[in-house]
Order: structure tokens, then C-alpha cells, then sequence
């Protein structure tokens, strides 16, 4: 499987976080040109792939969790907590053969963000 | 290579809190920052002297401690790849207005993955979006390290919000050529 895929998790909780908007962008030029947005389902993974396999190219690539509204939404966290802000994550894809899993664990005082599988 | 890698090392081995009185003590007679404005290519020389003001020595270094001290913003860079600290990474911090980011300076880190200086100190550390580009490719290129080109991680956005001047903020960037993680540290 080739393309790109996330995964949002609450790290606090160990626990997936669901209904977290991702803006998926592509690098054209100098600019960032919004391809889409997709919502996490329960499972904190998009129901498709951000990018399907037969879809992929050579590029540059950002995605954007707005973490920040799921944050506040979860009690017992206050707007004073949040150091994080909406994380941007962006990345090559350098074969388009390869698979891109770009997970990102977040807290309202942390987040971190690798290349998965 | 090997000697940049083991001059970091050496750097490395020193940041525990048993210096930090000294290191305290040390800028607070004011030699412990200005004199060390970051010389981007520091890392080039072969073996500076310790004390060399272009190769901060461990004792001349930021404290590790920062209780006591007045509202600021500093970064500390951690090469997770190499298990030292982040030497030499460029980074340029913005903050947010509007629509867009406002570059505000561009630092290098010096050789204890720290700046000389803070980010941000006192009246310059004001509520905001921040953002701070990191150059991941560039630092591994110096590095030597075997990577994709380009790199899976280039320039690297870490944003962070500060709602309270009057605090101390303090962004530890733990990272690989393949993942990083930051957080409010103290």
C-alpha cells in the first residue's frame, strides 16, 4: 500500500480522538494549496486514505490537525492548558512506491508526529 | 564528522544539574550571554578552544535551571538520531498575525542545542501564535547522515501559544530525521 495516512491520538488518554478536522494540503509552487479536509472517525483515522496509492506524487505535503477544538471540548482541560497550537506537519514524498503513515499523539502541552507504518 | 560528534558528546556529557549553580552564577556576572553570540558554521571548526567565544564551553552555557528568572521563551533542540544536542540548527520564529506569520529573528543553536540568548525575554514576549521553522534537512546534511532527498522532514513548523507574557515558556524539540515531538518544558 502506497500513499498517505494518519492517525490522530489523545495521547493523555491512550485513546484515539475522533471528530479532529485535518486540512490536507500539496506544495505548489510557494504556496500550500488545500486539497481537502477530512474529519477523524472514531477510530482517529480518516474512513479513506488521505491520499490513495494510485493518487501519489513526488512532493510536498502538509497536513494540519486542529486539535485545538477537541481539546477544549474535553473536560477537565482549560483554554489556559493549551501550549500546543493546531500542529502543521510537513513532509516529503520521496517514492511514490513507499507508504506514508503520519500519525500525530498530542496533549494540550505536547504533541509529536513521526513517520508510521 | 566523528569530531563534531564527539565534541557534541563532550557538550552532552556536561548538561547535568550539577553545573547549573555555576552556570547561573556565570551570567549573572553578564559572561555568559552576550559574549556568545551564535556563529552559524561554528560546528565547522576543528577543535576550537574550549573558550573560544564562537564555541560556547560547557560552563559559559544557558542555565539549566530557569527558577528565578523573569518571563522568557527558550528553546532547547535535542538530536535524538545521534543522542546529542541539537548544534547548529537554524530556526526562524515568527509569530502570527492576521492570516500570516511575521518573521520576528532567525537563531542558530549553539553547542548545547541551546540559543545564547532567550527566544523571547521580557517585554519582547508578548501573548501570540508562534511559530517556529526548524531546518531539519539542512542540520542532517551537515550531519552526514544517509537520508532521502529530499529528506521526509525539511522545514519543520513547530507552533505554540503563548497566553500569559508573564510566564516562562520553555520548547525542548526532541527530533530524528523522521519524527520530533515538542512540549512546554520548564
Amino acid at each position: 500500500m502506497a500513499g498517505i495516512t494518519t492517525h490522530v491520538l489523545d495521547a493523555d488518554r491512550g485513546r484515539p480522538a475522533p471528530g479532529v478536522r485535518i486540512d490536507f494540503s500539496v506544495r505548489e509552487g510557494d504556496a500550500w494549496r488545500l486539497v481537502k479536509s477530512v474529519v477523524t472517525n472514531a477510530d482517529g483515522r480518516t474512513d479513506k486514505p488521505i491520499l490513495p496509492g494510485d493518487e501519489a506524487r513526488a512532493g510536498q505535503y502538509q497536513l494540519e490537525f486542529h486539535i485545538d477544538a477537541y481539546l477544549k471540548a474535553k473536560p477537565g482541560v482549560t483554554e489556559a492548558d493549551i501550549f500546543v497550537d493546531n500542529p502543521v506537519v510537513r513532509f516529503s514524498v520521496f517514492d511514490v512506491k513507499q507508504h506514508y503513515h503520519v500519525p500525530m499523539l498530542c496533549t494540550p502541552g505536547n504533541c509529536a508526529t513521526y513517520r508510521g507504518s | 564528522m566523528d569530531r563534531h560528534r564527539t565534541d557534541r558528546r563532550d557538550v552532552a556529557g556536561h548538561e547535568f544539574d550539577g553545573f547549573a549553580l555555576t552556570r547561573r552564577s556565570l551570567v549573572g556576572a553578564g559572561i555568559g550571554g552576550a559574549a556568545l553570540a551564535a556563529v552559524p558554521g561554528a560546528l565547522a571548526q576543528a577543535n576550537p578552544p574550549p573558550a573560544s567565544p564562537s564555541q560556547p564551553g560547557a560552563l559559559t552555557t544557558a542555565p539549566v535551571t530557569q527558577a528565578g528568572l523573569g518571563p522568557r521563551l527558550t528553546l532547547h533542540a535535542i538530536d535524538n538520531f545521534h543522542g546529542t544536542p541539537g548544534a547548529g540548527m537554524v530556526c526562524d520564529l515568527s509569530i502570527r498575525e492576521g492570516d500570516a506569520y511575521r518573521p520576528i529573528k532567525t537563531v542558530t543553536t549553539a553547542a548545547n542545542g541551546r540559543t545564547p540568548e532567550p527566544l523571547l525575554s521580557e517585554d519582547a514576549l508578548k501573548v501570540g501564535h508562534y511559530e517556529l521553522l526548524m531546518h531539519f534537512e539542512a542540520y542532517f546534511a551537515k550531519t552526514g547522515a544517509t537520508l532521502p532527498s529530499p529528506n521526509f522532514l525539511g522545514l519543520v513548523p513547530v507552533r505554540f501559544v503563548i497566553r500569559d507574557a508573564s510566564q516562562r515558556y520553555h520548547l525542548p524539540v526532541l527530533f530524528t530525521p523522521w519524527g520530533y515531538s515538542y512540549y512546554r518544558g520548564s
